[in-house]
């Protein structure tokens, strides 16, 4: 569609005539270029929109074309710090203001057409960084040291920054070259599980023989062909569809064994478009990983995940890390009610009431909570850790994971409660909020089962849950 | 008064003027979407003044806001349109008892009068005689991906295809507002229609002058320790920080119980217009805001 800027009740303003549309266009596009090349998705049709509003906005107002340029390219809030990095470095060397300071007295071939206003910003190619004010008066601020930041990745949201850095332990595991067997098995497991997803019920209906409702709008339509004798009656029911998921998976250290195989496991699972799936990692730090799975290429995504997560096999914090989810993501990604399965041994370093208040607030955001510990499968295995102890009774399902065997199991476990009460267990738990300075007693945790025959198997707690299918 | 709001400055006033103030990258956001076209989509946490944006700008142009309200499920027999059915119902009736019944055509029970216009129709047909109206889609991140992707077909040729009557299209389309609170990422192909601005909360300043045009006759010490207060709420960690909306409702509220100043005892009372969750009014109670508001005494 082509708008109409011809809108009589907006007329366009702003003093234009010293502009050479095609240059402005040119550097839209080149703007548009290094954004991308920052990692924003920028297409042709914004740079276009970005050539049209600097030729209505006042260009030489720099915070004006700032603003200008952040309403056509960013999509998210994310966006922005990007956004403004490449826009302070490509504007600075490329002032847009005609003639402020004169006439240009030096030309340089690689900037084309583009480099009329600052002369004396005259930075080598590779030095674009230095301050708008400063540039002015012919001092170029050195660069910082940071040059190599350029590529960064956007998607990557690391969530607490600045916590623990010190004691962190920042290691990069090289679990991204997995073996062809390996990622056989996380496919499998998906493959597996897919059909087995719990079902929600949505808002939305279908027409449907065997309905409950009446549709009554299709049913008059169908029906004015006999002059509105109700000769047909149709029937509607809710479409259901799988839960969406939500992955937080332990990376710390005394998990490393377990973290490549689960790793996959998510990203198969993301791979999915059965079921929407949104992962994160936590070990001191929660980081979202769901946009860096969805590369196809699940080598380089592996890869990338590996690059964006700076707390490998270090410590862990719970607490932290949950807190930091149902603040900032619980109301983003559980909305319709999701499933969460937490991957951790439930070490942690952390204080655990702080763990035992944010799982309680976790479990009241979703609609099951899943705990997968590697340990679990283990004979004889009691929660004891005190994260775990701490997390323990406000969990629905507490399975084995680890191995290739038990997670099969969790198919059956996320499949659980159709038809049955879906919330077992530790609902009543759920549902108090524990005051963190009350002391809690805590009850011997209840003894997982295991079956004799297979080892690995997981098995919920009140050992109903696989009668429940 | 209509405005022409012919540029950024003509916006910031004439929103002002309602009420709204509008930084300037909000108002450049707006003015590139009323130049290029676009439908606006505003992105920010809640309270932060997106819907009033689109009821402000509706009036500053003089023209109607038309809005539609997203939830799950919602279709388009909700959002665009429908047929009356149980009137064309009665009307076959009608002509069977007038013994029309044999000479009726089509046209006789699918013409306009049967036809209910729901918001996107409305919006479509609105321009056609005179201004063309403000169409807000408030809360998009409420309706589900089906909606979403009718909705782009709409935005994109602003035009409805109603098979018994046929393509109604705008002569000038709709001013669109879309308006998320981020409880799910819009999908990027929408997005892509649409110019994208991030309302943050405003800082002290911009947000005490809020306060004093949106609640007329606030003692100025009052609103700014109101104001300075919530900043700080901001920063502390709670699972839900107070909006702007909720600094307006407070500023009224202790205005209603005839306060001069803060004091801790009037916080504690009235902490519940400004927070919303049990845990958070238990964590900032007490010691908490006594400290609070020794900084804020001490800041400003």
């Amino acid at each position: 569609m082509l708008p109409s800027p011809l809108d009589p009740a907006i007329v366009p303003s702003g003093p234009r005539e010293a502009i050479d549309g095609h240059r402005v266009l040119a550097r839209a596009v080149g703007f548009g270029r290094a954004l991308r090349r920052a990692g924003l998705a920028v297409d042709l049709s914004s740079e276009i929109d970005f050539a049209r509003a600097l030729g209505i906005v006042d260009i030489g107002d720099r915070e004006l074309v700032r603003a200008a340029g952040a309403a056509v390219f960013t999509r998210r809030r994310d966006d922005r710090p990007v956004y403004d990095r490449v826009f302070d470095q490509y504007w600075r060397r490329r002032a847009l203001k005609p003639n402020l300071d004169g006439p240009g007295t030096e030309h340089r071939p690689e900037a084309t057409a583009a480099d009329e206003g600052t002369p004396q910003d005259a930075p080598l190619p590779g030095d674009e960084r230095s301050d708008l004010p400063e540039d002015r008066q012919g001092m170029p601020i050195p660069t910082d040291g940071e040059a190599d930041e350029d590529e960064i990745a956007p998607d990557t949201v690391t969530i607490s920054p600045d916590a623990y850095s010190r004691s962190e332990t920042i290691r990069h595991r090289d679990f991204d070259r997995m073996t062809a067997q390996e990622l056989r098995d996380a496919e499998r497991l998906v493959d597996l599980l897919e059909p087995k997803l719990e079902l929600r019920r949505t808002r939305r209906y279908e027409l449907h023989r065997h309905g409950r409702r009446l549709a009554s709008r299709q049913m008059f339509r169908r029906n004015l062909a006999t002059g509105g004798e109700v000769l047909e009656w149709v029937w509607r029911r809710p479409v259901r569809r799988p839960r969406p998921l939500v992955v937080l998976c332990d990376i710390s250290g005394s998990m490393e064994r377990h973290s490549r195989l689960l790793l996959r496991f998510i990203q198969a699972l993301s791979a999915s478009s059965a079921v929407k799936t949104e992962s994160f990692v936590f070990g001191t730090r929660l980081t979202r990983v769901t946009r860096l799975l969805k590369d196809r290429n699940r080598d380089r995504a592996l890869a990338k995940v590996a690059d964006a997560v700076t707390d490998w096999a270090g410590g862990t914090r719970i607490g932290e890390s949950f807190r930091d989810f149902n603040h900032k993501w619980a109301r983003r990604t559980l909305r319709t009610s999701g499933v969460v399965i937490v991957v951790s041994d439930g070490w942690d370093r952390g204080d655990p009431r702080l763990v035992e208040l944010e799982t309680a607030r976790l479990r009241r955001n979703c609609h099951r909570l899943v705990w997968l510990n590697p340990l679990a499968g283990t004979p004889g295995y009691q929660p004891l850790a005190a994260g775990m102890r701490a997390a323990f009774p406000y969990v629905d399902d507490f399975l084995a994971a680890g191995t290739v065997a038990s997670l099969e199991r969790l198919g059956e476990i996320l499949a659980g409660g159709r038809g049955a009460d879906p919330r077992r267990g530790s609902e009543a738990a759920a549902h108090v909020a524990p005051s963190p300075d009350a002391v809690r007693t805590f009850e011997p945790p209840v003894r997982v089962t295991r079956e004799p025959r297979d080892p690995f198997a997981a098995q919920p707690l009140d050992g109903r849950a696989a009668g429940t299918q | 008064m209509p405005h022409t709001l012919a540029s950024t400055d003509a916006i910031t006033e004439a929103f002002r003027e309602r009420g709204y103030i509008a930084d300037r990258s909000i108002a450049t956001a707006v003015f590139l979407g009323l130049q290029l076209g676009r439908p606006l989509l505003l992105e920010g946490e809640a309270g932060v003044g997106k819907t009033e944006l689109a009821k402000v700008l509706a009036s500053s142009l003089g023209t109607r806001l038309i809005r539609l309200q997203c939830y799950e499920g919602l279709d388009v027999n909700t959002a665009v349109y429908e047929w009356n059915y149980p009137r064309q119902m009665l009307e076959i009736r009608l002509l069977e008892a007038r013994g029309q019944a044999d000479h009726a055509t089509a046209h006789d029970i699918f013409g306009a009068e049967f036809l209910i216009k729901r918001p996107l129709l409305q919006a479509l047909e609105a321009g056609s005689d005179g201004e063309p109206p403000v169409l807000l889609i408030d809360e998009i991140d409420r309706a589900d991906e089906e909606f979403e992707a009718y909705l782009l077909e709409i935005l994109s040729d602003f035009q409805v295809t109603v098979p018994e009557i046929g393509t109604i299209k705008a002569e000038r389309p709709p001013r669109v507002i879309l308006t998320s609170n981020r409880t799910r990422e819009v999908h990027d192909a929408l997005k892509r229609r649409c110019l994208y601005h991030w309302i943050d909360y405003p800082s002290a300043a911009k947000e005490f002058e809020i306060v004093q045009a949106r609640v007329p006759g606030a003692p100025e010490q009052l609103a700014r320790a109101v104001v300075a207060f919530v900043h700080r709420l901001r920063e502390a960690d709670l699972t839900k920080v107070p909006g702007i909306a909720e600094t307006l409702d407070w500023a009224a509220a202790l205005m209603a119980l005839g306060a001069a100043e803060l004091t801790p005892e009037l916080v504690d009372e009235t902490l519940g217009v400004v927070l919303k969750y049990e845990e958070d009014i238990r964590q900032v109670r007490g010691e908490t805001v006594k400290s609070y508001l020794a900084e804020v005494a001490a800041g400003g």
